[in-house]
């Protein structure tokens, strides 16, 4: 099943999201990145609400807003020379997709929303849902990962924690949804964003 | 006027209900042993032996009439399913933890649940599902335990135990039950933890969580736990597992029970409430307090 | 633009902690109610110095009516992104938004182009510190201290004499104020005669705070300066 986690540091931020691409009880794909580097110093986990024509994947529904999302923050970064930060970015989107919300055909996506600010130089996480509810917080996570995870980022999440800190309390918590979930994802694409940008890890 | 009608009317639902009385009445009739326990002598009831079954045509479509949000909005009793439960083993016995949240629907029934089913002094059962199934059904349980020892002159084994609930509940498959439990004890063979459910699923195992809580509780067990726990990491451990659960699951919360089984019997540790447990250090925004994840470049102290 | 340099000076200067904005004002006299200035509002009278946001105070030069169209335009748009972004909207994107409404009306044939430039002293945590001017034809630029209005060549020349790079708000103020006293028509200056207004940030909580001065605040300040009534010439040679 789609899952995607985040969590914040001191000075950095993680999020780590499953790669498999599927349709129906197939694996269509198992590399698929499904985080977006909106900005030089954001990053945006995307997945598919499972729901009426949908089952735990990430459609091409969930793919376009992404990619609209993609597009104009790129656009504002063009015209302005400067990124958006990431609170007014989580409000651009929140907004847009509660905008869908209401619209004929509404896009059922979830995301985690999270970057670096500059400006205060401090991490921010947005937890956003398909419907539009935006809310900040020092951990999040999405799909059925999300009922392993919380209560073990509520126990061993430490906001100063430093980055081999943060990866390892990452560890735990795909290390519990691979123990104890029924469908677990078998690889996951882990991103970091501090003061230097985005890179990729490995566990 | 109309009682009088209704006295004599045989369709209306009062009617339905004597009828039903009627018909439990007769089975009174028939002694205990139609429920399995023959007392060592064997089954005395005439006829094949049958079960106990409640006076309606399909009891399951019965429960879920009268118990199901899904199948009728309106209905005024419902069965208990929101609950965090958890056992496990470890090197200096077993811990029970539970919380004491009774919900009925979105209503929160009861907060002082006693969730652990003391069955007898080194026997312990969980309740997740229906509060009254398991209740019933762990005493009863309990009773053939004691009958166990009677004839046997020993203690019934953990695993004697389970495998005894967990054939009765099958038995009774379909018909509407529905009960999670741990059966937790020692025995000959050590500390012991059994999982029964109303399925009739039994599984031996260290460590076990039921509930609608339980993804949240195994979050933190999973990571806590070590078989070489020393007593009060175990009882801490169970604690916080279950104020991971009451704080994260809305159908469990109030308070956690704590039970320790050791190799002399089970021993009742406390009863903390969780919301006492969030302010006292549980909780997230307590625990980081005043830490945060900024980090400014260093200003040049010289200056 | 004509009506631009007969209008009343107003004057900016950038600094490392804030931004200083001054006004001539043209509208006086013993009878006009100043009511307002005096104790509702947010402070000024209300004919050169605005708060177009939070963060952003504007002072203009030219046609008054067309000034007050702007401002609310501004104060509109300063909004607009406030509700799509949760943020104050960074000062550069508000003068470009007027500006794009300014160039609008220089293309389409049939209307007149706003009569009015703008001076934006703002603060955002992109750029930090700004000072804005932008004129009827909709070209903006940035500028560490500029003036618009009548006499704004005199103010302008005697600005770059003056200015240093690292000027902090106190001495940003005098600076301000001693230009302009001499670019305006008349000799002494008065809260009657001046509007002004101060950008800083909060050093706790790192909001901006924009701050319009009343009456009774302007003449305060221009006591403390030592530019109160007559003494203004014997200031400006010790200056």
């Amino acid at each position: 099943m789609e899952t995607s986690f985040a969590l914040t540091g001191k000075g950095y931020l993680i999020m780590a999201a499953d790669t498999t691409a599927a349709r129906s009880i197939v694996k269509m794909k198992v590399d698929e990145d499904k985080i977006k580097t909106l900005s030089p110093h954001l990053l945006m986990a995307y997945s598919g609400e499972p729901g009426k024509y949908q089952f735990c994947f990430t459609d091409r529904d969930t793919i376009q807003f992404a990619e609209f999302v993609e597009r104009n923050i790129r656009l504002y970064q063009i015209r302005n020379l400067y990124a958006l930060r990431p609170a007014a970015a989580a409000s651009w989107i929140r907004r847009s997709l509660a905008e869908s919300l209401r619209s004929r055909r509404p896009y059922s996506v979830n995301l985690l929303l999270g970057g670096y600010d500059t400006a205060t130089h401090d991490p921010h996480l947005y937890w956003i849902d398909y419907l539009g509810t935006l809310t900040e917080v020092p951990f999040a996570a999405h799909g059925y990962g999300s009922y392993f995870a919380l209560s073990l980022l509520d126990r061993y999440h430490d906001p100063e924690a430093p980055l081999e800190e943060g990866l390892a309390t990452l560890k735990r918590c795909i290390d519990e949804v691979s123990k104890r979930l029924v469908v677990s994802p078998s690889n996951y694409k882990i991103k970091v964003v501090d003061k230097d940008g985005v890179r990729e890890v490995e566990l | 006027m109309n009682s009088l009608v209704e006295r004599y009317s045989t369709t209306s639902p009062t009617a339905l209900l004597r009828k039903a009385q009627r018909l439990a009445d007769e089975e009174e009739e028939f002694s205990d042993a139609a429920w399995g326990s023959t007392a060592g002598f064997g089954n005395i009831v005439k006829g094949s032996p049958s079960f106990m079954v409640p006076n309606a045509p399909d009891p399951t479509a019965f429960l879920r009439l009268h118990t199901d949000d899904h199948a009728d909005p309106t209905c005024r009793i419902k069965i208990q399913h929101g609950t965090t439960t958890l056992a496990f083993r470890f090197q200096g016995g077993v811990i029970v933890a539970v919380d004491s949240r009774a919900t009925a629907g979105s209503y929160i029934a009861s907060g002082t649940v006693k969730k652990v089913i003391e069955i007898n002094p080194y026997l312990l059962g969980t309740m997740a599902g229906g509060a009254a199934d398991c209740q019933y059904w762990e005493t009863y349980l309990g009773m053939h335990c004691r009958l166990h020892e009677l004839r046997n002159r020993e203690r019934i084994s953990v695993s004697a135990a389970s495998k005894y609930l967990s054939n009765l509940v099958y038995s009774y498959k379909g018909m509407g039950l529905s009960m999670g439990t741990m059966i937790c004890g020692w025995d000959k063979t050590g500390p012991a933890v059994f999982y029964v459910d109303s399925d009739g699923t039994r599984l031996k195992g260290d460590l076990f969580s039921v509930g609608s809580g339980s993804t949240f509780a195994y979050g933190v067990l999973d990571q806590g736990y070590r078989w070489d726990l020393t007593d009060e990491e175990a009882q801490e451990l169970g604690r916080r597992s279950i104020y991971a659960a009451g704080h994260r699951d809305a159908f469990s919360g109030n308070t956690c029970n704590l039970y320790h089984v050791k190799e002399d019997g089970w021993k009742f540790i406390g009863n903390y409430d969780i919301a006492k447990l969030h302010n006292e250090g549980y909780g997230y925004d307590i625990r980081v307090e005043g830490r945060s994840s900024a980090n400014p470049p260093e200003v040049a102290t010289a200056a | 633009m004509e009506a631009i340099s007969h209008a009343g000076t107003v004057l900016g200067v950038l600094a490392k902690d804030g931004v200083v904005l001054a006004a001539e004002k043209k509208v006086t006299g013993k009878l006009l109610d100043l009511s307002s200035a005096k104790e509702g509002g947010y402070g000024g009278s209300g004919e050169k110095i605005y708060l177009l946001n939070t963060n952003v105070i504007g002072g203009v030069a030219g046609l008054t009516a067309d000034a007050n169209s702007l401002v609310n335009y501004a104060r509109t748009a300063a909004q607009r992104h406030l509700l799509m972004y949760n943020e104050d909207i960074p000062v550069e994107l508000l003068a470009q938004r007027l500006c794009d409404m300014k160039q609008g009306y220089t293309q389409f044939g049939g209307l007149r182009p706003f009569g009015v430039s703008l001076l934006y002293a703002g603060y955002d945590p992109h750029y930090h510190f700004q000072l804005y001017h932008s004129d009827p034809s909709g070209n903006y630029s940035g500028w560490k201290a500029t003036c618009i209005g009548a006499n704004n060549g005199t103010a302008q020349s005697l600005l770059k004499q003056e200015y240093k790079d690292d000027i902090v708000v106190k001495d940003a103020i005098g600076l301000v104020l001693r230009t302009m006293s001499k670019t305006m028509d008349s000799t002494t200056l008065t809260s009657e005669k001046l509007e002004f207004a101060v950008l800083t940030v909060d050093p706790v909580t790192k909001k901006p705070n924009a701050k319009i001065y009343r009456p009774s605040e302007i003449d305060a300040l221009l006591a403390s300066e030592g530019l109160a009534k007559k003494d203004e010439d014997t200031e400006m040679k010790a200056a």
